[in-house]
């Protein structure tokens, strides 16, 4: 099911939508790619729909630029039925994962591409080509270089720039940023939504990692076999997943099965003792659950420290996340995670027995 | 030390095969060169007479006329319909496709004698009068499989992204092949051409079946060969080979020059 944020009912502030999806499937066979999406993208949003491989959030993205068409479900634009009107003829441009820059041409002939297609004279063709390669920080002596002799990065400044020439009105980008070294993907990640609030344009954006969506996104949207099981903000998202799914495509996350004890207070399955937990989303009554707790939300408790919710363990290992440090501690035959800041001294007793702790309103209480 | 032996040992080896593949046509053209009229070694005199008559033959004019029509024609042909060919043989999935990539390679495999004379079975079955333009026809059964192949090899490395991102930027379907398609398969499409050229140039079996009155370069020489040889045979076999060498080199050299262009 489609879940919309509480925010979202059209109150007179939000741009209309720009793209509407109703009732979307797609079928290759007896395989179904795209399982019923409804999905309203407002004009000059930033949409991030992210999913593990193989969610269908490509084949969802190949229908909106009109490569694909869906088997079920219309797609319009501005209101207008464009299911079958063909990728030259929308006003939207798509950049591939792999760029699909030509290789037979150079960086300012590949970015004045869609102009010469729209007999754009050469002139006006170049001085275009070259504004647009300031917008994206490409030198101006690269207009005549071969686009293959570019580094990583500079071939996603191109990219983007020829599909800012065609001028489109929604943008989508099928995770071009996949092929890129952390530090410089953190660089174009940031410019790239610069970009979009210079340009104004609506972004759709698909990728299987979270991170990226959280730094970029005005909303995302996650994908799960052919649905989106939940859309919202990047805030909602983090703060109030709607299931086990979602939460642990976060991040890494801890997980405990609970279930109701004969008093009606929740037992722990796979660890001993009850636990006090909030209650679940949408004020359901459930027999079993699943307690998540993030990392950074588990505390090791000092002495004189106490937590709604308590467990005993022995610390094992533990990993430097760079400003934080993962502690990895053994609670019977759970493995927990802790993170806490670096410099932080541990409160372990000599045989690194510690006491994990966390408040119930630290913890999602999510069905099983 | 290892190394030095290696390096000799390849040395040694591509100077024998060098040796061997161009022995007898260096003997071929020292036979054209010879002043008596009959084939034989040592040589006595060396002359230029032959060749000048070769070039002076109004009937050798004719014959090498009609394998450069018969030459280029078969490439023009081959060429498109192999370019077409490859894009079903490599690039787009369609039902009967696994089929047609055996099918079309099937003729390869046939021996050209065979294949010559079924066709000259069937011209004559459907009445139509065999010339050097059924040989075209004959030509391209067995060369449009060999085109196809080569210009397939080029569609293989190609990522179908780059027509769907010219799409996507606004191209119609013409402008995508104008633009992306037709520009990157041109190496393909060039190295396709030299060996429809070549291959048609020097056909025999084929040509001998399917020329009818008319004659080619390689039907000649076997005719003179048989019957009536003079060091002409040697001259415009040599002649022959020359040409398709120098076609070779400037092909090499013009596809030379178009990388250095995209490079820059």
């Amino acid at each position: 099911m489609l879940q919309t944020s509480p925010a979202a009912p059209q109150s007179a502030e939000l741009p209309k939508p720009i793209l509407q999806l109703v009732g979307i499937r797609k079928t290759f066979g007896a395989f179904t790619a795209v399982d019923t999406i409804d999905l309203d993208v407002r004009e000059g949003e930033f949409l991030t729909i992210v999913g593990p491989s193989g969610s269908g959030k490509t084949t969802l993205l190949r229908m909106l630029a009109g490569m694909d068409t869906p088997s079920e479900g219309n797609i319009t634009l501005h209101g207008q039925l464009i299911n079958d009107v063909p990728p030259n003829k929308r006003p939207t441009c798509l950049v591939f994962q792999s760029l699909a820059l030509f290789p037979h041409k150079s960086v300012g002939e590949n970015i004045a591409f869609p102009l010469k297609v729209k007999g754009v004279d050469a002139a006006a063709r170049k001085a275009r080509a070259l504004e647009l390669m300031r917008v994206v920080r490409l030198p101006e002596n690269y207009f005549d270089k071969n686009v293959m002799k570019c580094s990583g990065g500079e071939r996603q400044r191109v990219a983007l720039a020829r599909a800012l020439a065609y001028d489109p009105e929604v943008l989508f980008f099928d995770e071009p940023l996949s092929a890129i070294d952390y530090k410089l993907k953190k660089t174009l990640e940031k410019e790239l939504k610069d970009l979009h609030r210079e340009t104004g344009k609506t972004f759709i954006y698909i990728t299987h990692s979270l991170e990226e969506a959280m730094v970029m996104s005005d909303r995302i949207g996650v994908m799960r076999a052919g649905r989106i099981v939940q859309i919202g903000t990047p805030e909602e998202i983090y703060g109030a997943p709607v299931d086990r799914f979602v939460c642990e495509f976060v991040g890494e996350v801890n997980t405990l099965k609970v279930k109701r004890g004969p008093d009606g207070a929740w037992q722990g399955v796979d660890v001993p003792g009850s636990f006090t937990l909030a209650p679940p989303r949408d004020g359901k009554t459930l027999d079993e659950a699943f307690v998540v707790v993030r990392p950074e939300f588990m505390r090791i408790l000092g002495p004189g420290e106490s937590a709604d919710n308590q467990l005993e363990g022995v610390v094992y290992n533990e990993y430097s996340l760079g400003s934080r440090i993962q502690y990895q501690v053994r609670v019977g035959a759970k493995v927990m995670l802790v993170e806490l800041s670096r410099g932080r001294p541990l409160p372990a007793s000599a045989d690194r027995k510690v006491t994990l702790g966390w408040d119930a309103a630290d913890a999602f209480t999510l069905e099983s | 030390m290892g190394h030095k032996r290696t390096n000799a040992a390849i040395w040694t080896w591509t100077l024998f095969v060098l040796v061997a593949i161009y022995l007898p046509i260096v003997c071929g053209a020292l036979a054209s060169f010879n002043k008596s009229r009959y084939f034989g070694f040592p040589i006595k005199t060396y002359s230029t007479e032959w060749w000048q008559k070769t070039l002076d033959s109004i009937e050798i004019g004719m014959i090498v006329k009609t394998s450069i029509s018969i030459a280029l024609l078969v490439t023009v042909f081959s060429v498109v319909i192999a370019t077409f060919g490859a894009l079903a043989f490599a690039r787009y999935e369609w039902k009967g496709r696994k089929l047609y990539q055996k099918l079309i390679l099937l003729p390869i495999f046939f021996p050209q004698p065979v294949l010559g004379l079924a066709m000259l079975l069937g011209f004559n079955a459907v009445g139509i009068q065999t010339s050097w333009m059924t040989a075209v026809f004959a030509h391209m059964i067995w060369i449009v499989p060999v085109v196809t192949l080569v210009i397939a090899i080029q569609v293989y490395g190609f990522d179908p992204s780059l027509e769907e991102a010219a799409y996507d930027l606004g191209c119609s379907r013409t402008q995508v092949f104008r633009e992306v398609t037709l520009p990157l398969l041109w190496p393909g499409i060039w190295s396709g051409m030299l060996f429809a050229f070549l291959l048609s140039w020097s056909n025999f079996p084929l040509s001998l079946y399917t020329t009818g009155a008319d004659s080619t370069i390689p039907e000649w020489l076997y005719a003179k060969m048989v019957a009536g040889y003079t060091p002409m045979v040697p001259a415009l076999g040599t002649m022959a080979t020359l040409g398709a060498a120098c076609l070779l080199l400037a092909g090499g050299l013009i596809g030379i020059l178009l990388r250095r262009r995209a490079a820059a």
